[in-house]
């Protein structure tokens, strides 16, 4: 499976560019980050402090071991001068964006962020970036997966990555907490975080009278403006380790009071208004618990997952499951319910199939989009159909190819137009869906799939299939 | 003073100057705090440790 996206030739992944201290490049499938000559202080620092330790141990930093591997070669730069060493971080299953996570995940990563600081300092180094997209979720937490990311801290210098924290983190938390959840979509168009200048616009007048906020983004916004372009040399300043520590407690303390609670949106109760009966609701379950335990799948994608109860069927027999869902609030109370339940094997993320992720970045290639990060084993379909087919009028075999191109095994529900559900989708419009039939559903799959089940499901009209793309 | 002279990401100046002033603020409550504490000390009162309770997710 293909998980990121690398440079055709030299195998250095495209995303993996920017700081000069080493990079990522991938071999034979496997994942490595070479560690330059100019990093030498700073790894053995960040491995002989205890800092790697004391981070790892509470899962705030991914994992790794040096490796006696080869660096791959440059044509410009003779590596044996510039490598230091290669490491092997543990493999992270799936790469999500902030912008695909919840309220609740951003706001952890932001807090683990500012812990990983906190401790950093501690140790006599700090974090030299603040990047929401080097922070990922293994094993249910959020996690630093940039082992370079340290730098050794000079008490009196500032923390150069407060910009883009609070780009990155606060501005976006604030904007979902305090005006609309809808607005974590701005990091899909800003790559480097919400302009703070562009925040401070949004954000209410009332948040002035929040002193985090205040600081924070506000006069930090109209600092930006007033100063722009001129030499920080000529501003002196230093900053006491102590003035260092009030700043980040200062963040953590204005991040830990956002809140936002879920509920009130589309889907948010979902289950509490479905038209299917308890017997229906067990059946189903029966049947793709059955079917992941004959699949055997490495990774699942519950596409329209809601809160999760299918996800959770699934990550019982093994597998890491990655839950999208369209609804903020229902990918919030999932997240919500796996930190309570201690899962590790499940993701929740934020995904319109209608319009899914893209690539996005510098020539496309810094984010992966979403079907560049499949396909994947085991795709669940449930319940989702009608929106796809009728909500959004894609033609049958369309989904097909759909389908098809993001999984190798298939479980997707055929919901008809008989459903009391579709009724409704088509009460207010016109029925332009002549071949959205059981027949046609079946016709159209037949040419990418292998229909291994079709089972209806008990006290329903619903039709659940196992397919196998050809 | 020199600030990190191995920068790969342009801090911004007016991120920077900003950064210096509300920090020397919240470094002087941070004092004040311990000072507090201190006080508090003196009639008896234990001042509470802060060592690793910044979990974060938890």
């Amino acid at each position: 499976m293909r998980t990121m996206t690398t440079q055709a030739t030299k195998g250095q992944l495209s995303a993996s560019f920017r700081d000069p201290t080493g990079f990522l490049f991938s071999r034979d499938g496997v994942l490595y980050r070479q560690v330059n000559r100019k990093y030498e202080q700073e790894y053995t620092r960040l491995m002989q402090s205890g800092l790697y330790e004391k981070l790892t141990k509470v899962g705030l930093l991914i994992p790794h071991a040096e490796v006696d591997q080869p660096t791959i070669e440059f044509d410009l730069v003779p590596s044996r001068e510039t490598v230091y060493k290669v490491i092997q971080p543990e493999r992270v299953p799936f790469i999500s964006y902030p912008y695909e996570w919840s309220f609740g995940q951003l706001k952890d990563a932001a807090l683990a962020t500012l812990s990983i600081q906190k401790r950093s300092l501690k140790l006599g180094m700090s974090l030299k970036d603040a990047s929401a997209y080097n922070i990922q979720f293994v094993r249910g937490k959020a996690t630093l997966i940039d082992t370079l990311s340290f730098e050794t801290y000079n008490e009196g210098q500032p923390w150069v990555a407060y910009r883009q924290f609070c780009q990155h983190f606060l501005a976006p938390l604030a904007l979902m907490a305090l005006k609309d959840m809808r607005l974590n979509q701005l990091l899909r168009v800003y790559i480097d975080g919400v302009p703070l200048d562009l925040a401070s616009k949004l954000l209410p007048w009332k948040t002035r009278f929040n002193f985090g906020l205040l600081t924070h983004i506000h006069l930090h916004a109209s600092a930006q403006k007033k100063y722009a372009g001129e030499e920080v040399k000529s501003h002196r300043g230093s900053m006491s380790k102590q003035a260092m520590t009030g700043l980040i407690e200062s963040l953590d303390s204005t991040i830990r009071k956002l809140d936002w609670k879920p509920g009130g949106t589309e889907w948010g109760n979902y289950y509490d208004i479905t038209n299917y009966s308890d017997a229906a609701f067990e059946h189903k379950k029966q049947l793709v618990r059955e079917w992941t335990n004959r699949i055997q799948p490495a990774l699942v994608w519950d596409l329209g997952a809601n809160t999760g109860v299918f996800s959770r069927v699934v990550s019982e027999a093994g597998p890491r499951v990655i839950a999208f869902d369209i609804d903020p609030a229902a990918v919030e109370q999932n997240y919500r319910q796996l930190k309570a339940e201690k899962n590790e094997n499940l993701l929740p993320l934020l995904l319109d199939l209608t319009n899914p992720s893209p690539a996005l970045g510098w020539a496309n290639r810094e984010r992966d989009s979403f079907s560049e990060r499949g396909p994947v084993d085991l795709l669940l379909a449930l319940a989702v159909i009608h929106h796809l087919a009728i909500s959004n009028n894609v033609p049958l075999p369309q989904l097909a190819d759909f389908f098809a191109e993001t999984g190798k095994w298939l479980a997707i529900e055929f919901v008809p137009k008989s459903d009391s559900q579709v009724k409704k989708l088509l009460a207010s419009r016109e029925d332009i869906f002549p071949t959205y039939t059981r027949e046609g559903f079946e016709a159209a799959f037949k040419n990418r799939f292998n229909i291994h089940e079709a089972v209806n499901v008990n006290e329903s009209e619903r039709v659940l299939y196992l397919m196998e793309h050809i | 003073m020199h600030f990190a002279p191995h920068l790969y990401l342009d801090p911004g100046s007016g991120s920077f100057l900003i950064q210096l002033l509300i920090a020397a603020l919240l470094g002087a409550g941070i004092a004040l705090r311990a000072y507090w504490g201190k006080i508090k000390e003196l009639f008896g009162k234990k001042a509470k440790a802060d060592e690793d309770h910044d979990d974060p997710s938890n």
